[in-house]
């Protein structure tokens, strides 16, 4: 059986250009992307991660797909896909 | 909404995808400079001659993250533990990671030692300003006025000494022909791979490299997102980012 993983998926941010991934077995709910996102536009999900607390996920009118988050995430919680 | 995928995160090669979830607490530095380790080693194809070692503290929750062989030990013996294992096998490249107490405090000498003599290998501490593991107890590089466990009142300078500055120190006593000092920050992840880059370069050329990452604890410094960032700015006012060090070829 292939191994599958609990996300959120957020497609077509950044015009379409984008599509945005939160692996909620590995989001600690630390905050730290929703500092450092340049658009501000991440926010705490309804959804929980691993310690079920708050997971992130952005507003995808504003999100530009460029990947800080996933750069800046101490546990590689975040996949952000361009098109 | 939860969705199941097939595709999972993306690791590095150099990151074990068995374990999922690091054994770090949320936020931590030590996952943001080890992913960034692990990528390293990717981009320049180490991952069959990397040989890694944690030490006490922290850093030992690294214990089963990367996907290369992998050695725990002591307080600062991490350092003549992976020189061991490059001086028996000199094609390895040998990273010993460690934080501020087992690096300037508790395994100071195995690394005053290792700069002098050039030891082949890469020394990574990992400075989050206090002892994480036992707690958060001062250490050596607690800033001025900094509260933790044992300076409930803020790091008086007086009492205690002022902080150690490693990279600093290792730079006064590296052999500028064979060597690489650095200090790098986890607020600028890019720079820090550059950093890591050049550090492993001359590693694999048979050198000696030491890299002090300023680093965050969120849970010993009881900070939010918010403030957690903030406090890094602050560490890089008191502790200067910057290359120390650098031997001639390493671009
Ligand atoms: C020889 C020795 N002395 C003391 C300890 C207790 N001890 C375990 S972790 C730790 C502090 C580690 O601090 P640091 O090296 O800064 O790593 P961090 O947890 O902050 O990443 C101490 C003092 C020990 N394990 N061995
Ligand atoms: S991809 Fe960029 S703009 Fe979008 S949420 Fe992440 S950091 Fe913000
Ligand atoms: S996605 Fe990463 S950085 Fe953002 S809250 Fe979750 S664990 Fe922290
Ligand atoms: S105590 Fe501090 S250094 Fe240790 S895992 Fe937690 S946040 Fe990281
Ligand atoms: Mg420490």
């Amino acid at each position: 059986m292939t191994k599958t993983h609990k996300a959120i998926k957020v497609e077509n941010v950044a015009k379409g250009k984008a599509d945005w991934h939160l692996y909620t077995d590995y989001c600690k709910g630390c905050g730290l992307c929703i500092v450092k996102c340049p658009k501000k536009c991440l926010n705490w999900s309804k959804e929980v991660g691993i310690y079920q607390t708050p997971a992130v996920e952005p507003n995808p009118e504003e999100c530009i797909g460029c990947g800080t988050c996933e750069l800046v995430c101490p546990d590689n919680a975040i996949r952000v896909e361009k098109k | 909404m939860i969705e199941m995928l097939e595709k999972g995160p993306r690791l590095a090669k150099a990151q074990n995808a068995e374990v999922g979830a690091s054994k770090f607490c949320p936020g931590c530095g030590h996952g943001m400079i080890l992913k960034t380790l692990a990528q390293t080693i990717d981009e320049l194809e180490l991952n069959d001659k990397a040989v890694f070692g944690c030490d006490i503290g922290c850093s030992l929750l690294s214990w089963n993250y990367m996907n290369v062989d992998t050695v725990q030990t002591h307080h600062g013996r991490t350092t003549p533990v992976i020189y061991g294992v490059t001086r028996a096998n000199p094609d390895l490249v040998g990273i010993a990671y460690m934080g501020d107490g087992g690096g300037l405090a508790i395994g100071s000498q195995h690394l005053v030692n290792a700069a002098v003599r050039s030891e082949n290998l890469l020394i990574i501490v990992a400075n989050n300003t206090n002892y994480g593991m036992t707690g958060g107890q001062m250490s050596p590089t607690t800033m001025p006025g900094q509260k933790t466990e044992t300076t409930p009142y803020g790091r008086d300078c007086d009492v205690t000494g002022r902080p150690a500055k490693g990279a600093e120190m290792v730079a006064s006593i590296a052999d500028p022909e064979k060597s690489f000092v650095a200090r790098a920050s986890v607020s600028n992840l890019r720079k820090l791979k550059a950093t890591f880059k050049k550090a492993l370069k001359n590693v694999d050329m048979g050198g000696f490299s030491f890299v002090e990452v300023l680093s965050v604890c969120p849970l010993n410094w009881r900070t939010n997102n918010v403030q957690t960032w903030d406090r890094l700015k602050t560490m890089e006012e008191f502790f200067e980012v910057k290359d120390f060090v650098q031997r001639e070829g390493l671009e």
